[in-house]
């Protein structure tokens, strides 16, 4: 009786039984549960970042955005910053820190 | 002698921890085995009741602690199993008048006097679990085939990572004919999202409530699934960790066969 319904389900290509969204729910809530992070964290990578990225450009720090953006089945880091112009290719020079 | 200290936990309640640590405790001390079962659930026990050895308790885990009686006196005797001792949980008390360095104490002197020592771990992950893991050297995470279940046990797993404890889980109230359906988790599904070693899997089954009613371990019942498997998994905590473990739906019948054979090996022991 049980193998016939399984073929039947097989037979009749239904949608995911209810365990196959059981454990894509769950594998996203692990994922996701592992990612919280506190505050100050985001907010020391987003100093290290305006520092790494003012090597190569000219950037409105006032205008960056970090944030932790959640989508379909995984989750994203998305850094959103206006450039204001390239520095020289060649000689990425070193911006003081306080600058 | 220097005994192993098994920490059961689960971070959700309700899911097996209390069953579990009754059944491996009885099923290693009919195979020989020193134990000791302690129920760190303090100001909820329960393990007394499921063992039946509630109206035995003199002193309980708190008073050795707190230095009002000797360890030796606080241990009840089973006395249909030989070699099995039951430290009770204070019933009035509350899980922040044990600290962690008071498990160690414990612990060491534990190990000293027995094989096995398992600490049933209450639910959750505040006082009461940081207190069950400080001093255990391995653990054993129960969980059910069920989201929030799992969720937890990846919670839990992750803490005892931190503490440099590499878990082995068991999957409890395994419904197989829902497997089947496609309608609960299978056990590979749920060792795949927890990536973690298993270490048994039980059925769910009436016997489990059963014996709970009376206070008679499980792993007595010769017939029972669940009972048979939790003896399977002493087996594999005492020397043969790779004792088979059986899929409670594709080989059923073989299963059954297996796990009455075994049975009766360790009831001729
Ligand atoms: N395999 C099983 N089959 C049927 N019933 C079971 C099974 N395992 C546990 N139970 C039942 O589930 C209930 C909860 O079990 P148990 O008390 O062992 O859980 P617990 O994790 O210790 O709970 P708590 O978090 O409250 O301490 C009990 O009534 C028990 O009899
Ligand atoms: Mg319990």
């Amino acid at each position: 009786m049980i193998m016939f319904n399984t073929l039947l389900k097989k037979l009749m290509h239904r949608a995911d039984d209810s365990k196959d969204v059981a454990k894509k729910r769950l594998k996203f809530a692990l994922v996701y549960d592992k990612l919280e992070i506190k505050d100050d964290m985001l907010e020391d990578l987003q100093k290290d970042l305006i520092e790494v990225i003012s090597r190569y450009f000219e950037i409105d720090r006032s205008q960056l955005l970090l944030d932790i953006e959640r989508g379909e089945g995984s989750s994203a880091l998305i850094l959103n910053t206006p450039i204001l112009s390239a520095r020289h290719k060649n000689a990425p020079q070193r911006v003081p820190a306080n600058r | 002698m220097d005994g192993k200290i098994i920490v059961v936990t689960s971070g959700k309640g309700g899911v097996g921890k209390t069953t579990v640590t009754a059944s491996i405790g009885a099923a290693l001390a009919l195979q020989g085995k020193r134990v000791a079962v302690i129920d760190m659930d303090i100001g909820l026990r329960n393990l007394d009741v499921v063992m039946g050895l509630e109206n035995r308790i003199v002193f309980n885990v708190v008073d050795v602690i707190q230095g009002r009686c000797k360890l030796k006196q606080a241990m009840i005797k089973d006395r249909r199993i030989d070699n099995l001792f039951l430290l009770p949980a204070s019933q009035s008390d509350d899980k922040n008048v044990i600290k962690p360095e008071n498990m160690t104490w414990l612990c060491n002197k534990l190990r000293k006097e027995f094989d096995f020592t398992f600490l049933d771990c209450p639910a959750g992950i505040e006082q009461g679990f940081k207190n069950a893991i400080e001093a255990a050297d391995e653990a054993v995470v129960v969980c059910m085939p069920e989201v929030s279940s799992i969720r937890d046990a990846d919670r839990v797993i992750g803490l005892l990572y931190s503490r440099s404890i590499t878990p082995k889980l068991i999957v409890n109230r395994i419904i197989p004919k829902m497997v089947a359906r496609g309608d609960m988790l299978s056990h590979k599904d749920v060792v795949e999202v927890l990536s973690i070693d298993l270490l048994g899997l039980v059925e769910m089954d009436e016997a489990v409530v059963i014996s709970s009613n009376t206070g008679t371990p499980i792993v007595m019942q010769k017939e029972s699934k669940a009972g048979m498997a939790f003896n399977r998994i002493a087996m594999r905590l005492d020397g043969h960790p790779d004792l088979p473990i059986e899929d409670p739906l594709a080989q059923k019948s073989i299963w059954k066969k297996l796990g009455i054979k075994m049975g009766r090996k360790k009831g001729a022991a």
